[in-house]
């Protein structure tokens, strides 16, 4: 086992790397089928979807441009649990364009629901979905998501840029790591 | 969508107001010349001149039509409202508040301010003093109120026909603009949801004020403001069984509903065990109001999201 293996305490690799690339090239073909001939402007959610958005845009055979959107946790002054603020917006015009929004893992949906609802505000012509790990039993937000490589469940992962503690990131599989002790 | 009437004292900045609202939304301002130019088909100048003068003339009739001017106004309005179904209309003055005072989809705002203000704004408007501005103020309350007495025979400006009163002594145009459009938003969310609850039989709760039942629901709505993401709190029950008689006997209000994502939230901080019940009324809502989305948030739910929150300090990614 790897240093790096070890700090993450990996209990075991839930899709490997050749798994991964399969389902980055099937995706990609996918893609590149739905979107012929139409203008997509491919966001990359920082930064868990990473290495994701990176083998996803090389496996789409189209002229896309490319973009990143970051968001974090900002202190107020109202609430315990401060708000999520966007703090690397698009820089590329997005209006009227077809955009494919590119996210590590969807559990919940509320993150994807904070960067669509800002992203709906420069009004593109549509926004796409697609995420590298999808757990459906815990979706709550209305939010469609058409690609997705793999489904998880609750477990806890890390790998092929999701992080624990922003560690983790660069395993270049997904990996079972152990969950968080509660407070 | 909503009928917006702009009532204003002369000098005010509700003519502004009005145009940089107007072009906020999208939309146009209807006001006096526009209805002028619009409302009577082909018009003389003379006569135009004379409506613009008199309010007097309103009272008399165009050549072939039985109705006067004024009657000719209140009805065109009228019909422009109730057509304004999915888009935004600006009324600008004419009364509008009065004529649509029973119309649900109206919203009705007063621009007023100080005396000094109207004048200062008059003066620079018109590149004249302040003396001359006093003149031309007076001669345009004259003006307007003799048109309101010809055409509604009653004061419209009292208070309570109002939903909003701007003050611009202190508020710029910009921020009465910000101030109207979130009234708009909210006021066509609470209409919408209204005419669901009327069309499906549910029960509007919307005029409640917030009460959360338990700290899980109160945290829960931090949660969603974390995200920007708008909720209203309880809004409908969901009635699912009756009695023979017709009488309710079994009823479900789910605790948020996202207007954007046209979503019911029902949190449970019960055990799995006992969330059979409430498993049943959602399974009832599904089939007996089509189309409506709706969730339960199980107490292993929620807690796997605080878990996950708590690693989200600052930097982190969550989902």
């Amino acid at each position: 086992m790897s240093d790096l293996e070890e700090s993450m305490k990996i209990e075991r690799i839930i899709y490997t790397e050749e798994q991964i690339k399969a389902k980055v090239q099937e995706l990609g073909t996918r893609i590149t089928n739905d979107f012929k001939g139409k203008e997509l402007v491919v966001i990359c959610v920082m930064r868990g979807a990473l290495y994701f958005f990176s083998d996803l845009t090389r496996a789409i055979d189209l002229p896309i441009k490319i973009d990143t959107i970051g968001f974090s946790n900002i202190p107020d002054t109202t609430s315990k649990t401060g708000i999520v603020r966007i703090t690397k917006d698009v820089d590329i015009d997005i209006t009227d364009k077809h955009v494919l929004v590119v996210e590590d893992v969807i559990r919940t949906g509320l993150t994807t629901a904070y960067i669509t609802q800002n992203l709906e505000m420069k009004k593109p012509a549509d926004i796409t979905l697609c995420t590298m790990l999808l757990n459906p039993d815990r979706i709550l937000m209305t939010i469609p998501v058409k690609y997705y490589g793999f489904e998880i469940n609750d477990q806890w992962v890390a790998g092929y840029g999701i992080d624990y503690e922003e560690v983790g990131r660069n395993l270049p599989y997904i990996a079972q790591i152990p969950k968080a002790k509660k407070d | 969508m909503a009928v917006i009437t702009i009532s204003r004292q002369n000098g005010s900045l509700g003519d502004e107001i009005a145009n940089a609202l107007a072009s906020r939304l999208g939309t146009m301002v209807i006001s006096r010349k526009y209805a002028l130019e619009n409302f009577y088909g082909k018009i003389n100048p003379g006569t135009l001149d004379r409506l613009n003068e008199s309010a007097k003339f309103f009272a008399t009739t165009p050549p072939g039509s039985e109705l006067s001017y004024a009657d000719i106004l209140t009805a065109k309005l009228q019909e422009l409202a109730s057509e304004a179904k999915d888009k935004d209309l600006i009324i600008l003055g004419m009364g509008g508040s009065v004529l649509l005072s029973d119309c649900p989809d109206a919203i009705h705002i007063r621009v007023i301010a100080s005396e000094k203000t109207r004048l200062n704004t008059i003066a620079r408007h018109y590149h004249i003093t302040e003396d001359e501005a006093v003149e031309v103020l007076n001669i345009a309350e004259r003006k307007h109120k003799r048109f309101v007495r010809t055409l509604y025979g009653t004061d419209i400006t009292t208070q309570e026909q109002f939903d909003l009163i701007l003050n611009t002594d202190r508020l710029s145009v910009d921020e009465c603009v910000d101030a109207i459009c979130e009234l708009v938003r909210k006021h066509d969310l609470r209409i919408k949801l209204a005419k669901t609850n009327a069309e499906a039989k549910t029960i509007d709760h919307q005029t409640r004020t917030v009460s959360f039942k338990n700290a899980t629901e109160e945290e829960f709505a931090k949660i969603l403001d974390m995200y920007n993401i708008e909720w209203l709190y309880e809004p409908k029950t969901f009635p699912v069984e009756w009695d023979a008689e017709g009488n309710v006997t079994m009823a479900i209000s789910p605790d948020f509903y996202l207007p954007k994502f046209n979503l019911y939230l029902e949190l449970t901080t019960m055990d799995q065990k006992y969330v059979t019940k409430k498993n049943k009324k959602m399974r009832l809502v599904r089939e007996l109001y089509p189309g409506t989305n709706i969730r339960i948030v199980y107490k292993k739910d929620f807690n796997e999201l605080l878990d996950r929150l708590k690693m989200f300090s600052g930097l982190n990614d969550i989902d």
